[in-house]
């Protein structure tokens, strides 16, 4: 019975959506037709396809060529084109030349013209923010490149911001970014691949490599895992990323964003793989290691003393970030033997009145801390200000003037929560912050004891875990031939090879900079 | 350069080794020298390891024809199927033995001197798991964590045997023979499988890169080791005294009790993760060794499926003795003293059948 019933409502559903019309494989049918000698088969076929006139920023323009009234069109969607460019370089031309043999490409004065004769690939270029030209009794379709895409402005980096080097940072535009790219490179193997990665809006992503550099099996496992992806729309890098990746429910990211320029290219140097894509204002770096979420470009660009002091306070940075509170935690319930005995009276001192346990206190102020991040984030500009002063100071203070908290926890977790803001890359920053509740709560479990497994754990973890192929916290563990940029960096004439976990064609880098 | 697939090269497997002895001299292993050879331990452990090199140097020439096979399929090989597969089920019934018994011993360390109040199970339970983790892992990524933090273990260790030598007296080592020769000698003798862990290395030299990269691997932590522990069996008798130092279990957790570092007086919590970071990697590393030579006697493939299973008969075995304290010393002292003369003896054996099957004869052209 149920069965039947199943049935007749399964048969339904498949019968409606047979009846419409409107599907990917349809869409799909109408393109693999060829283009018409008639202008007027040509337009009434594309009318379909595109749904002109509802279909409002679709424009065709119709005229006759020469002396002798050929007929002609031109087909564009002018909200991706340079309409200026259009008038100028081929609408203008056409209308004035009276000979009528002329070819097409004698006429127009756009420099990149293509003939086309198979239908799916004018749409593909119309897409593109290509205008199409059709004339009567021609099997072919011109397409002429007159694209114009809006977005930004090249802009100063936002996460990513230096004091000392170049400060230009990716836009949303694909092709001023790998413009930003070549400007850097000058050299003929810079390889841009592109792939079109999603069926409906046909997202593209642009490889970037550098031929006699790049390990060949890495560059082909990256573009087949990008090919064989079988999704509706990727947006953008972001996405992307999510698609791409290896655990998808790990904590550790395994691949890195950069919105500098510089940055990438000097991946690339290395032999790395960089991923473009429009609509993102950043690019995409594999594979990654641990430690190029730690470095900042600047590191680099400061002087050797500089460029290490930094690197240090970072370093301390995050290891304050994960553990001062899971210490205090540990300290407060296990081993209060360790504290000086003064401090120890101190904290005593304080506590004496907060009715909870140490644990528990840290809990509530940690939560309280990552409320006011979060809602500060959210907040609109202008209250910013306001939600920090409210949320950090009065707060606070009102806590431990109620007895909820005790001071020495507002010192601990503030400096937690400060530190944190120095690492700047955002994924290691999410890992670092949840991990930290880890440890606290193994600290309120088994004190140093927890604390120590969960690091271990976390360690074998860690070195067990790859990035497309390289281990995490290579070159460091297993250790590889490279310039020895990990915690600390060497002075730039001794960096003279090139990460060996990246299996680059050329290991060593030309010259140590000494002069010849 | 070429990393080869789960390969380690000779920096993560000297690293395995420092911390798989260096953590003995942390655990009670001082106290069987002690209670033999008085204030002069040192010296045995120096007699130890002089009398340990001659087979350590066949063991390695044994291996050195034979590269690519590790311990299981040499005995195999060279004492046939059946004494071969009894060799090794010998040893690792002293496996075994040797892990019940001192992660017993490592979690009544814990236990007693720092978590008092915490039930044995928990903290039996915790370790065993976490090194299981590790050893799921497989060998060469328990490698790359050793030499991850083996500096930092390093550095600490030095630094507590350098206030421990500020705080000793030196004449405390006098007279330089305490029990006399005899003494000395026996106790050397005894406790030989010290250096054990060296023979049952010869189990994953197919998994470091190169046979070269394990001998000197070989070669430099057994001379640093060496070292090393005489050193530390010298500054637990500068600072107690024999009489003292005999009777405390743990002479090391003892230590870091004792010394202060500047203004800080209680200083043992700041050596206590350092120490317990290479306990964990010991005991992840004892676990894959462990079930890396049950899965060869018993042709399993997929060994590191047994490890959760290992594990758990290991927690079951390790608090099953009530007053552990007693009675594994006891039985410690005994597997000691069974293991020593069968790590002295079984590389000989190795090597003279391997002389007698003409195994060396194309060494020169190798």
């Amino acid at each position: 019975m149920f069965k039947r019933l199943k049935n007749i409502a399964g048969r339904r559903k498949d019968k409606a959506r047979l009846s419409k019309k409107d599907t990917l494989a349809s869409q799909k049918r109408e393109k693999n037709k060829s283009v018409q000698s008639s202008v007027t088969d040509n337009l009434n076929l594309f009318k379909q396809i595109y749904k002109i006139p509802e279909n409002m920023d679709v424009k065709i323009r119709e005229f006759t060529l020469g002396k002798s009234g050929r007929k002609a069109a031109i087909l564009f969607i002018s909200s991706i084109i340079d309409s200026k460019r259009l008038e100028e370089s081929i609408i203008k031309p056409l209308l004035q030349c009276q000979d009528d043999d002329a070819k097409i490409s004698e006429i127009i004065f756009n420099p990149i013209l293509t003939p086309v004769t198979e239908i799916k690939k004018v749409i593909v270029h119309l897409n593109l923010g290509n205008a199409a030209i059709f004339l009567d009794g021609d099997h072919t379709a011109y397409m002429v490149d007159c694209a114009k895409f809006e977005s930004r402005a090249i802009e100063q980096p936002q996460n990513e911001a230096v004091i000392k080097g170049p400060k230009e940072a990716f836009t949303e535009k694909v092709v001023v970014n790998l413009s930003l790219i070549r400007k850097r490179i000058k050299n003929e193997k810079l390889i841009v691949e592109a792939t079109v990665v999603s069926e409906r809006s046909k997202n593209e992503v642009l490889i970037l490599y550098i031929r006699n550099l790049a390990d060949e099996k890495m560059v082909a496992n990256i573009k087949s895992r990008l090919e064989n992806l079988s999704v509706d729309a990727v947006q953008n890098l972001s996405l992307l990323e999510q698609y791409i990746e290896e655990r998808r429910y790990s904590l550790f990211p395994s691949v890195l964003y950069t919105e500098r320029p510089d940055r990438a290219v000097s991946f690339l140097e290395d032999g790395n793989i960089v991923l473009l894509m429009d609509n993102s204002p950043d690019c995409m770096v594999l594979p990654a290691t641990f430690w190029s979420y730690f470095h900042s470009p600047e590191d680099h660009y400061l002087r050797f003393a500089f460029g290490n002091f930094s690197r240090i306070i970072r370093i301390v940075a995050l290891f304050i970030t994960l553990f001062t509170s899971a210490i205090y935690v540990a300290v407060t319930t296990y081993h209060a033997e360790m504290i000086p005995a003064d401090l120890l009276l101190a904290i005593a001192g304080t506590r004496e009145r907060v009715p909870f346990p140490a644990f528990f206190e840290i809990l509530i102020m940690e939560i309280a801390f990552e409320l006011i991040r979060e809602a500060g984030l959210r907040v609109p500009n202008p209250m910013g200000p306001t939600i920090g002063i409210v949320g950090a100071l009065i707060l606070g203070q009102a806590a431990v003037e109620a007895n909820i908290i005790s001071p020495i926890v507002i010192i601990v977790v503030a400096l937690s929560g400060l530190s944190s803001f120095a690492i700047s890359d955002v994924s290691l920053n999410f890992a670092i912050r949840i991990v930290r509740f880890g440890f606290i709560f193994s600290a309120s479990l088994f004190g140093i004891y927890g604390m120590t497994a969960l690091f271990i754990t976390g360690l074998f973890y860690m070195v067990s875990i790859k990035s497309f192929g390289v281990p995490y916290l290579a070159p460091m563990s297993p250790h590889y031939v490279s310039s020895g940029d990990t915690i600390f960096r060497k002075v730039v004439t001794s960096e003279v090879f090139r990460p060996g976990y990246l299996k680059p064609a050329d290991l060593k880098k030309k010259g140590d900079g000494s002069t010849k | 350069m070429k990393q080869t697939k789960g390969k380690m090269g000779i920096r993560e497997f000297a690293a395995i080794l420092f911390l798989l002895i260096g953590t003995k001299i942390t655990d009670d292993t001082p106290t069987y020298l002690y209670s033999g050879a008085k204030n002069a331990a040192w010296i045995s452990m120096l007699l130890i390891s002089m009398a340990l090199i001659i087979p350590t140097i066949l063991l390695l020439k044994v291996l050195s024809v034979h590269k690519g096979k590790n311990l299981h399929e040499i005995n195999l090989y060279l004492f046939g199927k059946v004494i071969g597969n009894m060799v090794s089920f010998t040893l690792l019934i002293l496996g075994l033995l040797t892990i019940v018994m001192d992660s017993s011993v490592y979690v009544d360390i814990i236990g007693t001197m720092y978590f008092t109040k915490t039930p044995t199970i928990a903290i039996f339970a915790v370790l065993m798991c976490v090194s299981a983790y590790g050893a799921k892992k497989g060998v060469e990524h328990i490698g790359s964590v050793a030499w991850l933090v083996f500096f930092y273990t390093k550095v600490t260790l030095i630094v507590a045997l350098f206030f421990t030598f500020k705080e000793g007296n030196s004449k405390l080592l006098f007279p330089i023979l305490g029990p006399g020769v005899g003494g000395i000698v026996k106790t050397a003798a005894q406790k030989l499988s010290i250096f054990g862990d060296f023979f049952y290395a010869g189990l994953i030299a197919p998994f470091v890169a190169t046979f070269k990269d394990f001998r000197r691997g070989m070669f430099l932590t057994y001379l640093i080791l060496t070292v090393e522990l005489t050193v530390a069996l010298m500054l637990f008798v500068m600072l107690f005294d024999f009489t003292s130092v005999e009777i405390l279990n743990y002479p090391f957790h003892e230590t870091i009790r004792y010394i202060q570092i500047g203004f800080l007086t209680n200083v043992e919590t700041l050596f206590f993760p350092f120490w317990l970071v290479a306990t964990f990697i010991r005991f992840s590393f004892y676990i894959y060794l462990f079930v890396l030579l049950l899965g060869g006697i018993f042709k399993i493939r997929e060994f590191e499926y047994l490890i959760p299973l290992v594990t758990v008969i290991f927690i079951l075995l390790g608090i099953a003795p009530e007053t552990p304290l007693i009675t594994i010393s006891e039985n410690r002292d005994m597997t000691l003293q069974v293991l020593s003369p069968l790590l002295f003896v079984l590389p000989c054996v190795m090597w003279i059948i391997a002389k007698i099957r003409g195994d060396f004869k194309n060494e020169s052209s190798v």
